[in-house]
C-alpha cells in the first residue's frame, strides 16, 4: 500500500522575460493506494498530474509531504534504501514507441530485468525464460511471436503490453499507467484498459491511472477512486462512478461536459458547463479556478476553499469538493434509449 | 477572384460551398514488395456546406485521402487512379505547376496533423502569415494582416498578439486555431482538417471543435475532418465515413451511422469506446490488430480477419459500396439495403 499526505511540489523556471517564476505543480496532496486498488488521477496538461506520478514512482522529488510505502516513510530513508521501496512502483508511459529500445528484441528487454530479479530472489537462470513467457502469456500476447522481434514489428497496443510485461518483471506492487491508452488504437484501447483490471484482480496488483479523459478510468474498474486534480490541487474526490454521475465541482463539471456527445446514441445533458477562457492567472487567496469559473463569486476571491464534504452529496458517500458552492448539474450524455 | 477580400463573411454569405466529389480514388505505395494501395477504388461526396468526419485507425489511409484533395501525396506514394472534382476548380488531380500552388490555400486550405509542431519554431506568427501572402502574390498584406487578426479574434484571441509571438509561446489549443487562421486567411472554401483535436486537453478539444463549427458556418465551406476519436467528429460532423484498410467501409449521416451502424467495423468501433455512461460489461476491444500495407489481404474484404459476421464469400470478393437511402456500407453480410434483410439481423 501507497500513501501520500501533504505532497507539494513547486518547479522553478529560470529566465524569462520576467527572470526566475515559481510553478506550483502539486499543492497538499493526499492520496492512497491500497493492494489492488484503482486510483484514478484526471487533469488537464499542467494539472501536476504526470509530476505525481513520477514522485510517486522516485523518479522526481516533492518539497514537502510524505510518501509511505508499506508503512514505511520514505524521508526515513537514504536515497540507496529508497529504491528497493520504489521499484515497488512501475511507471508505464504514455508512449510504448519510445519506452522500449528499437535495437533490442522483446526477449532482450524482457531478459536484463529479469536476470535483476532472478539475482534478487536467488532463482536460477532458467527462470529467466520461463518467466518471460509467463508474463507476455499474462498480457494477452503471444510469447513465441513477440519473443524475437524488435519493436518496430510490433503494433502500439502489442508494445503497450510489452511494457506492462516489462514492469511485471519487477513483481510491482502498484503499476503507474500515466496516459497509457491515449497512443493507442481506438479499437484496441479498451483490450489495455481490461488488461490493467484483470492485473488488478489476478496479481492484487494496484494501479495509478493517470489521463486527461475521465470515460476511460471507469474501464480500469468501476470500484475505483477519482481524483480531479486543477493546476495541482485535488478539487474533487470521491468513487469513480459517482464523481461522474454526481459531480459538484464546476471544474470536474467543465471536464465531463467537454466530452464529445455520440450524437445518435447520446443526447447532451441539459445543463453542460463551459468554462471561460483563463484571463491571467488568478489572484493570490482566492479560488485557483475562479479565473475561469461561471460560477464565482465574491467569496471565491477572498478566500480559498479547501476539499471537504461540507454543503456536497459526500454525507454518505465520502465524495468531497473544494468549492464554496458545490452543486449539482447534468453535464454528461444521457443514452438515446434511456 | 480579387487578390484579397477585406470582408470574407460578407463575400461568403453570396458564395455557394463547393461541392467535392472524389471518385475511384486509388492511391499506391511503393513498397519492396511492390506496389501497394493505402486508398482503394473510394468514392466519396461531401455535399457542399456539410463538415464530413472521416474516421479511421492508423493504417485505414484516412491521412493519404486527404492529402489527396490537395494532389499533394508525395513519393513513395503514387495517385494511382480515380478523380477529386472541387466545384470551380475542376479535377484537383489533373492540376500542374502553378494552378495547383494556387489551388493549395488559395482554394483548398489544409490544417496539418499536429498542427502543434507545422509552425516554423525561428519566425514569429506573422512574418510566417507573410511568408505565405507572398508565395501566394497577395498584392495588399496589410489587409491579410487584418483579415488574419480579425479570424483570430473570432476564435477568442488576441490576433495582435498572436501575430507577434513565436510558437513556442502559444499554448497547443491556440496553435491549432493559429493552424486554421493560416488554412483560412486566403479564403479558401474547402478545408481539411487533418487529425484537430489530437493531444489537446478535453477543454481545449471541446472549444476547437466549437469554433471548427462556427467558423464552417459563418465562412460557408465545406469541410472534411480526419481523426481517430470517433467523439471529435460525433461531436462537429453532419456525414460520417468510416474507413477501414483503405476502403470507405460504412458513409451517412452522423447520427444514423452512430445510432444505427451498419458495418461490422463500425459496430466494433463504438462499442470500443470508452464512454461516461452505459453498461461496461458491454464494452470491448475489437479483436485483432488494424491492417497495414504489408497485411493487407491481396483479396476479399479487408475487414474479415477482425469480423464477428463473416462468410464465405469474404474470403474472395470485396464487397462493393452500396447507397441506400442515402447510407453506404461495404459488407456482404449487412450492406444490403434495409428491406431485404431480415431485422433480427441488424441487432
Amino acid at each position: 500500500m501507497i500513501t501520500g499526505t501533504g505532497i507539494s511540489k513547486t518547479f522553478r523556471q529560470r529566465g524569462g522575460v520576467l527572470g526566475a517564476r515559481e510553478v506550483p505543480a502539486l499543492r497538499d496532496v493526499d492520496f492512497a493506494v491500497e493492494r489492488g486498488g484503482a486510483v484514478s488521477f484526471i487533469g488537464e496538461s499542467g494539472s501536476g498530474k504526470t509530476t505525481l506520478g513520477r514522485i510517486i514512482a522516485g523518479l522526481e522529488t516533492h518539497d514537502a509531504g510524505e510518501i509511505v510505502i508499506d508503512g514505511v516513510p520514505m524521508s526515513s530513508l537514504s536515497h540507496r534504501r529508497r529504491q528497493p521501496y520504489f521499484r515497488r512502483v512501475q511507471l508505464i508511459h504514455q508512449d510504448p514507441y519510445s519506452a522500449l529500445n528499437p535495437t533490442r528484441t522483446i526477449h532482450q528487454a524482457l531478459e536484463a530485468p529479469l536476470a535483476l530479479r532472478a539475482r534478487q530472489t536467488g532463482r536460477p537462470r532458467s527462470w529467466i525464460d520461463s518467466r518471460a513467457q509467463e508474463l507476455l502469456s499474462m498480457v494477452g500476447i503471444d510469447p513465441g511471436y513477440v519473443l524475437p522481434r524488435y519493436p518496430h514489428q510490433l503494433s502500439g497496443g502489442m508494445r503497450q503490453r510489452v511494457v506492462i510485461a516489462r514492469a511485471l518483471t519487477m513483481d510491482p506492487e502498484v503499476l503507474v499507467a500515466d496516459e497509457a491508452v491515449s497512443m493507442i488504437d481506438v479499437s484496441l484501447r479498451l483490450g489495455i484498459l481490461a488488461l490493467l483490471k484483470d492485473l488488478r484482480e489476478r496479481l492484487g496488483v494496484g494501479v495509478l491511472f493517470i489521463t486527461h479523459d475521465i470515460a476511460t478510468a471507469r474501464y480500469i474498474g468501476d470500484d475505483g477512486e477519482l481524483y480531479v486534480l486543477y493546476r495541482g490541487q485535488v478539487v474533487e474526490r470521491g468513487a469513480t462512478e459517482k464523481i461522474i454521475a454526481d459531480p459538484v465541482h464546476p471544474y470536474t463539471q467543465s471536464l465531463l461536459s467537454a466530452i464529445p456527445v455520440l450524437h445518435g446514441l447520446e443526447r447532451p445533458g441539459a445543463e453542460r458547463v463551459v468554462p471561460k477562457e483563463p484571463q491571467g492567472e488568478g489572484r493570490l487567496g482566492g479560488c485557483l479556478f475562479v479565473p475561469r469559473c461561471p460560477f464565482s463569486t465574491e467569496r471565491c476571491e477572498q478566500e480559498t476553499p479547501v476539499l471537504g464534504r461540507d454543503g456536497g452529496p459526500g454525507q454518505d458517500t465520502e465524495q468531497e469538493q473544494a468549492c464554496f458552492h458545490p452543486r449539482r448539474r447534468s453535464v454528461i450524455p444521457v443514452g438515446v434509449g434511456e | 477572384m480579387t487578390a484579397h477580400t477585406a470582408t470574407p463573411h460578407a463575400a461568403a454569405r453570396d458564395m455557394e460551398a463547393p461541392g467535392v466529389r472524389i471518385r475511384d480514388l486509388t492511391v499506391v505505395y511503393k513498397t519492396p514488395a511492390g506496389e501497394l494501395p493505402a486508398v482503394r477504388g473510394v468514392d466519396l461526396t461531401l455535399a457542399p456546406g456539410t463538415i464530413t468526419g472521416v474516421v479511421g485507425e492508423s493504417g485505414s489511409g484516412k491521412s493519404t485521402l486527404a492529402l489527396s484533395l490537395l494532389n499533394a501525396v508525395q513519393p513513395p506514394g503514387r495517385i494511382a487512379a480515380g478523380s477529386v472534382e472541387i466545384d470551380g476548380l475542376g479535377d484537383v488531380l489533373t492540376l500542374r505547376g502553378e494552378d495547383l500552388r494556387r489551388a493549395r490555400g488559395r482554394e483548398v486550405g489544409y490544417v496539418f496533423q499536429a498542427a502543434q509542431n507545422s509552425l516554423n519554431p525561428l519566425k514569429t506568427i506573422g512574418k510566417q502569415l507573410l511568408d505565405l501572402g507572398r508565395s501566394h502574390d497577395v498584392e495588399d498584406p496589410r489587409a491579410l494582416v487584418r483579415d488574419a487578426r480579425d479570424l483570430l479574434a473570432r476564435m477568442g484571441m488576441d490576433g495582435a498578439r498572436v501575430l507577434d509571438s513565436y510558437q513556442h509561446e502559444l499554448s497547443g489549443g491556440m496553435r491549432q486555431r493559429v493552424g486554421i487562421m493560416l488554412a483560412l486567411v486566403l479564403n479558401a472554401k474547402v478545408v481539411v482538417l487533418d487529425e484537430p483535436t489530437t493531444a489537446l486537453d478535453m477543454i481545449t478539444q471541446a472549444t476547437i471543435l466549437r469554433i471548427i463549427r462556427e467558423v464552417h458556418e459563418e465562412r460557408a465551406l465545406t469541410t472534411l475532418v480526419i481523426t481517430h476519436d470517433v467523439g471529435a467528429v460525433a461531436e462537429v460532423a453532419d456525414d460520417l465515413a468510416v474507413m477501414y484498410g483503405g476502403r470507405v467501409v460504412e458513409h451517412g449521416p452522423v447520427t444514423e451511422v452512430l445510432g444505427d451502424a451498419r458495418h461490422p467495423y463500425t459496430r466494433g468501433l463504438i462499442r470500443a469506446i470508452p464512454r461516461l455512461t452505459g453498461d461496461l460489461s458491454l464494452a470491448r476491444a475489437l479483436p485483432g490488430r488494424p491492417p497495414t500495407l504489408g497485411t493487407l489481404p491481396a483479396q476479399g474484404c479487408v475487414f474479415r480477419e477482425r469480423c464477428e459476421r463473416r462468410m464465405d464469400i469474404c474470403e474472395t470478393d470485396d464487397p462493393a459500396a452500396v447507397t441506400h437511402d442515402g447510407r453506404t456500407v461495404a459488407c456482404h453480410a449487412t450492406g444490403r439495403p434495409l428491406e431485404l434483410v431480415g431485422r433480427e439481423e441488424l441487432v
